[in-house]
């Protein structure tokens, strides 16, 4: 039987997967119980049909986008003929079931109709612990997957509605916060049910002829828009290499080489040319790597694209095994997030070029994951955040400051709400003056955070980045302020760099200090209006000595001086020129 | 208290002010007249005089309004020059907010501008821990300096908030103390009288907010009062609040922040009071105008409420999820979902070659291509034009003329051979995706939250609720529209039946059990005793209620507590949480519950007549037919009527009733009949859906 497309239903269908997607994943959020899925929302929700490819997504992670697929096809093959109404299945693996890292569990509901599965309503949720070397399970100095904690094949949560007390059992016994973790994968199983059931009333409205049809004519249509949006881009190939500062102690720069050819409606990303995988928790697994792709470029296509897999049909991502991106066993990867940070800012860099317009300068690199844990009066603790953000400027206006990345849309976690529940205080949470990359538009200024230690013998750790390879400007900005992080022990100052592999331990009273860099600037700083120099000036962005060295501007009590701004400017552009 | 018996309610919008009068007796009269933004005041003025006169003079023994004044202020970047002064080290809270962005994949993102600059944000030495202990003692030198300073600038207003000010106001009640003595033109705003409520970026936001619309409001409700007074009118000034109860301009004064949406919210009381008169006791509202179309739950007579509000965040398909675009606020909200969908929601073609309806409007200027205004793109009320649902010669009763063949052409010559279908067919398609958005607005109020929407009537308002509603309750399987007396200017309708209402919140950090009730009951009967001094009045309704969640979740329920005696309710209370939880989300936890905040609200309801008959203005000429089409129930000659036509017998439908204030669209596969309140009724024979 053939169905015609009707433009209107398809509309209408389209509405309704959306906000069958969104009401799952509000259910998620209230529902929740670690800071990391309620307060900062790392997580997302799904409409699948029966083959697994993503329909609708809730609007959460952006990062997580294309991260259904691979687990999806893995659990439709390897379960074929065992899929029964009433199952849930529950699985984290990156080799075992294409999944992403140990933390991202997937809760995953099949929905049937007329006795076939007619689609899926997945979920994805960072853990806030998931067992292994250190609080978080994020550990930079793991060697090896099975140091970085409870490894999870798919497996059946719910057996035909029956819940699998073993398997919740065995995860509660590996984490070190069991009561967050098994509230977390509880609001999972709501969400996962909540889109089951609206599902289902639109297939009892619709029927399941005409839902599957139109869920196929919706990738369709997502596809039209993707090749548009690739069609614009001038043909041709546009490199670049980034840098991740590297492990440990002695960090040795690991390198990410990005050819992005662009030929008609198709794009390439070919990664050849990377660093081999690391002996450290920051490899991509290729699931992973294609994601963040994805993400990126979906940014640079106009809003209404559909948010389902469709859209990706004219991408490829290739990335040979065994490199940063495309990770193989037993490579770990639990703090792997920063190289999909870097995976999307090597898009952004290469098509800088071809897309002036629509790229900002480089940014801060993704969020920095500090981790604290220890014990409190014999109970554990973990808190474990991520501090955003900072953009770089863009053609059009100056760079943000306290904005999540492009990867990963996520929110601070309260400091009254971290004071309250943790023996942590925060001294200092704000801007610093000349941090951003000086140009035309301004890179957007660090972000300072410095968390004391109410407890002795807690444990910290840090991911980081850009320390050593600060945000580059764009079209003659200057790059961005570097990161750091120390740690003040009394009078003694430590530096920790940006990806510790080893295990710091605060005392009583001891003070973690972090700064993100800044924003990289666009355009030439000499051209920048006068005006808005002596307006950072008068909001401590900028300082009067910055002012007159990097912008060429010359302030007065009422202001900028224009005739000696000119002047200035011109001494400094001869100056550059000889 | 002895008057004339005649009251007077005036929705001031940007564009138009609604107003509506009732008398002792119970007639009402309405007008829409164009706002006066020079002086707002003139068009209410010269409404009363107008109403007044065919009375032979009357005083208005209460005025009561809604208006759109500090939500512009905020919108247009108009509030006062505000400065803040935060904890050492924490300025900057209010800029950095909560990180999230309302746009995913936009690398152009602009953050909304702070509302205080860098510049006017201060810091001083002091410190609380969470338990509002003091760890560093307010240093009263540097505050002293800071006065000093601020005394030295352009500024209005200074909002104060420090960390763990809600569990100990200490330090801000200095510092409040001090600016107020010293500063005593200036608008001073604390958090801990604002919103005493843990997470300090929503707790500063919503304070910031305050100040900033503090002294326009003032001066807008002083002059308001004023040049009522010069006109005679002396009766009680009050005000909507965004929470749904009424209050005198003084307390306003006092707490702005309470008023930025008190158009919308009067709508949806209206709709709660004259809803229960009638017997429908579970609704959803659904407002839909020019631009955008609101929902919101009435449950058990109950207006469903939240905190999670930014204003001027713009309107989201993915409210709730998406936040960040404008400037939180977390006080007591109607929980109104809005969308961007409304009778001049423009058409377009996307790149894909898709047909979308809105969220662009035409709004009133240049308006619908049938205005014939330079209106460039067709829209809804254009696609219910060549439908036949509105007047095909003029609209609002014959005041506004139309050209209903430039909305055909436009359906004829460019979006029927797009769609390869006909004219008839193209503008269905419109109406009907114009209906999917409106739907996701009405979904977010209900399954959203757990609540099935077959459970409900839809009670629609609005110049275009009418003409929507029953479609949209079509799709949604629910059996039941009304539409009410005066639907186009309902929110005035609203203010005449609103409680006069006083709240308290405090935050309450601690278990529900027995060893924290009486801590729990101490400061709720505290916190009575200052609703009741605010209220002023013998023996008003009062409700105890409190935001409960499992430990360890972020999100609460709000949930009614027995008054009087909570320690020995806690199991009752315990059930309640509980069952609100499994109803919200599905399932339950095991563990402790916790208590978040505390609330009491007092509330009197004013003396409204039994029975209230609407003058009837322009009615069309009685056997009036035209044909109007229904998309798969096809093409009707169908009669126009006026309400009173209808009686209480169910007629089948299709119809269509005609009225000053707006369309009413009855299909044909529903029947039609007016109840004793003269409320439209349609309702669906049950598993008829098309």
């Amino acid at each position: 039987m053939s169905i015609q497309t009707d433009p209107i239903l398809l509309e209408v269908l389209k509405n309704g997967f959306e906000a069958i997607a969104d009401e799952m994943a509000l259910i998620l959020m209230r529902t929740a119980h670690s800071p990391i899925v309620r307060d900062a929302m790392d997580y997302s929700t799904a409409l699948c049909n029966a083959r697994g490819e993503t329909i609708a997504q809730g609007v959460t992670t952006p990062m997580h986008l294309g991260s259904f697929y691979d687990a999806m096809n893995f659990l439709v093959q390897h379960f074929a003929g065992d899929i029964h109404p009433g199952d849930v299945f529950i699985g984290n693996d990156p080799y075992l079931i294409q999944g992403q890292h140990l933390p991202d569990i997937y809760v995953i509901e099949p929905i049937f109709a007329e006795g076939e599965i007619q689609a899926w309503a997945t979920t994805i949720a960072h853990h806030a612990d998931v067992g292994g070397l250190v609080p978080g399970s994020n550990s930079i100095g793991a060697t090896e997957i099975h140091q970085e904690g409870l490894r999870l094949p798919f497996l059946k949560l719910l057996d035909k509605g029956k819940e699998n007390d073993t398997v919740m059992q065995i995860v509660a016994a590996n984490v070190r916060v069991p009561d967050q973790v098994i509230g977390d994968l509880r609001a999972q199983m709501a969400a996962a049910r909540a889109g089951r059931q609206g599902f289902e009333a639109l297939l009892n409205r619709y029927g399941a002829a005409q839902i599957s049809h139109y869920a196929e004519a919706l990738q369709d249509q997502a596809e039209v828009f993707s090749r548009k949006a690739i069609e614009a881009i001038p043909d041709g190939t546009y490199s670049f290499v980034d840098h991740i500062d590297g492990l440990g102690e002695d960090p040795q720069p690991i390198e990410l080489h990005l050819k992005l050819t662009v030929r008609g409606s198709e794009i390439t990303a070919d990664w050849t040319g990377t660093s081999p995988q690391v002996k450290g928790g920051i490899n991509a697994p290729l699931s992973f790597c294609k994601s963040n792709v994805y993400a990126a470029l979906r940014s640079i296509m106009p809003e209404e694209v559909p948010n389902c897999h469709g859209y990706t049909r004219p991408i490829t991502v290739t990335a040979p095994p065994g490199t940063l991106v495309s990770c193989t066993y037993p490579a770990p990867c639990g703090a792997r997030g920063i190289t999909g940070y870097r995976i999307i800012d090597c898009i952004f860099g290469a098509l800088a070029e071809a897309l002036p317009d629509k790229i900002a300068a480089d940014n801060t690199g993704g969020s920095t994951l500090p981790s604290f844990g220890g014990q409190v009066g014999g109970k554990p603790f973990v808190f474990s955040e991520c501090v955003m953000g900072v953009w770089g400027a863009t053609s059009q206006h100056d760079g943000q400051s306290g904005v999540p990345h492009m990867g990963s849309n996520q929110s601070n976690v309260p400091i009254e709400m971290i004071e309250a529940d943790y023996p942590l205080r925060i001294e200092r949470y704000g801007f610093v003056a000349d941090t951003g990359g000086a140009g035309e538009f301004r890179g957007g200024v660090s972000i300072q955070r410095e968390w004391r230690a109410l407890a002795g013998d807690t444990y910290f750790g840090v991911r980081s980045d850009k320390v050593y390879h600060p945000p580059h400007g764009l079209f003659g900005g200057a790059e961005g302020k570097p990161a750091f992080t120390e740690i003040e022990a009394g009078h003694a100052l430590r530096s920790i760099p940006p990806l510790a592999t080893r295990a710091e331990t605060l005392g009583e009273g001891d003070l973690v200090r972090h700064r993100m860099a800044g924003g990289g600037g666009y355009g030439d700083p000499l051209r920048r209006d006068p005006t808005r120099v002596a307006e950072d000036v008068l909001d401590g962005l900028v300082s009067p000595d910055a002012a007159r060295e990097a912008y060429g501007v010359v302030l007065t009590e009422a202001g900028p001086d224009l005739a000696a701004t000119e002047e200035l400017r011109a001494r400094l552009r001869a100056a550059a020129t000889q | 208290m002895s008057g004339s018996g005649y009251r007077i309610a005036a929705d001031i919008g940007g564009t138009f002010t609604d107003i509506a009068c009732l008398s002792a007796d119970g007639r009402l009269v309405t007008r829409k007249v164009p706002s006066t933004p020079a002086d707002y005041a003139t068009a209410i003025i010269e409404a009363m005089s107008d109403l007044g006169q065919a009375e032979g003079g009357v005083r208005f023994d209460e005025v009561l309004h809604a208006s759109t004044v500090a939500t512009n202020a905020i919108l247009e970047g108009k509030g006062a020059k505000t400065a803040l002064i935060t904890t050492e080290g924490f300025r900057d809270v209010l800029e950095l907010r909560r990180i999230r962005v309302p746009r995913l994949y936009e690398p152009l993102y602009e953050k909304p501008a702070p509302l205080v600059p860098r510049r006017h944000r201060f810091e001083l030495p002091e410190r609380l821990d969470a338990q509002g202990n003091v760890l560093k003692a307010l240093d009263e030198t540097a505050l002293e300096a800071l006065i000093d300073h601020i005394a030295g600038l352009d500024i209005e207003a200074v909002a104060v908030c420090f960390l763990h000010s809600h569990v100990n106001p200490v330090h801000e009640r200095m510092v409040g103390e001090r600016l107020r003595m010293r500063l005593p033109d200036h608008f001073i705003s604390l958090s801990c009288e604002v919103l005493p409520e843990i997470r300090e970026y929503e707790r500063t936001s919503t304070t910031v907010a305050n100040a900033y619309i503090g002294p326009p409001v003032a001066r807008y409700l002083r002059s308001l009062s004023a040049r009522l007074k010069e006109a005679g009118q002396d009766g009680r000034l009050s005000m909507m609040q965004s929470s749904g109860g009424v209050q005198q301009i003084e307390t306003i004064i006092a707490k702005p922040a309470t008023v930025v949406e008190s158009g919308p919210a009067a709508g949806v009381v209206g709709a709660a009071r004259m809803g229960a008169r009638a017997g429908y006791d579970n609704i959803i509202t659904f407002d839909m105008g020019g631009t955008t179309a609101k929902a919101a739950m009435v449950e058990g007579g109950r207006i469903s409420s939240t905190s999670e509000y930014e204003v001027g965040g713009g309107i989201s398909l993915s409210a709730g999820l998406v936040k960040g675009g404008g400037y939180a606020l977390k006080l007591p909200v109607i929980d109104v979902s809005e969308v961007g969908a409304g009778g001049g929601s423009m058409v377009r073609i996307d790149a894909a070659g898709a047909l979308k309806v809105g969220p662009q409007s035409a709004g009133s200027a240049p308006g619908p291509l049938c205005y014939d205004q330079g209106g460039e793109a067709a829209t809804v009320t254009d696609a219910n034009v060549v439908l036949g649902y509105l007047n095909q010669d003029a609209l609002a009763g014959g005041s506004v003329p139309i050209r209903s063949d430039l909305s055909r052409a436009e359906f004829e010559g460019k979006i029927a051979p797009h769609l390869g279908t006909d004219l008839h067919e193209a503008a269905f398609g419109v109406h009907k995706l114009a209906n999917v958005t409106m739907m996701r607005a009405v979904k977010a109020v209900s399954t959203y939250r757990g609540r099935d929407p077959r459970d409900f009537t839809l009670f629609c308002f609005g110049g275009n609720g009418g003409v929507h509603g029953a479609m949209i309750a079509r799709e949604l399987e629910m059996s039941r529209v009304v539409v009410p007396p005066a639907a186009g200017v309902y929110s005035a309708v609203g203010l005449l039946f609103a409680d006069f209402e006083a709240t308290r919140s405090r935050a309450f950090l601690g278990l529900l059990d027995a060893e924290t009730a009486p801590r729990a009951e101490a400061l709720l009967r505290e916190m009575e005793a200052e609703v009741l001094d605010e209220l002023d009045v013998e023996a008003p309704e009062v409700r105890w209620s409190a935001d409960l969640r499992y430990a360890g979740q972020a999100f609460e329920l709000q949930i009614d507590l027995p008054r009087g005696d909570l320690a020995g309710h806690l199991d009752a209370v315990r059930e309640a949480f509980e069952a609100e939880h499994r109803r919200s989300y599905g399932h339950l936890l095991e563990g402790a519950i916790q208590i978040v905040n505390l609330r009491v609200l007092g509330a009197v309801a004013p003396q409204t007549p039994d029975q209230m008959t609407l003058e009837e203005r322009s009615p069309p000429a009685e056997g009036t037919i035209r044909p109007v089409y229904f998309g798969a129930l096809g093409l009707h000659d169908t009669p126009v009527l006026r309400r009173h036509a209808l009686t209480e017998a169910p007629m089948q439908g299709p119809a269509i009733i005609e009225e000053y204030e707006g369309t009413t669209v009855v299909p044909p596969d529903a029947t039609v009949f007016r109840d004793a309140f003269d409320n439209i009724v349609i309702d669906f024979v049950k598993g008829a859906g098309a």
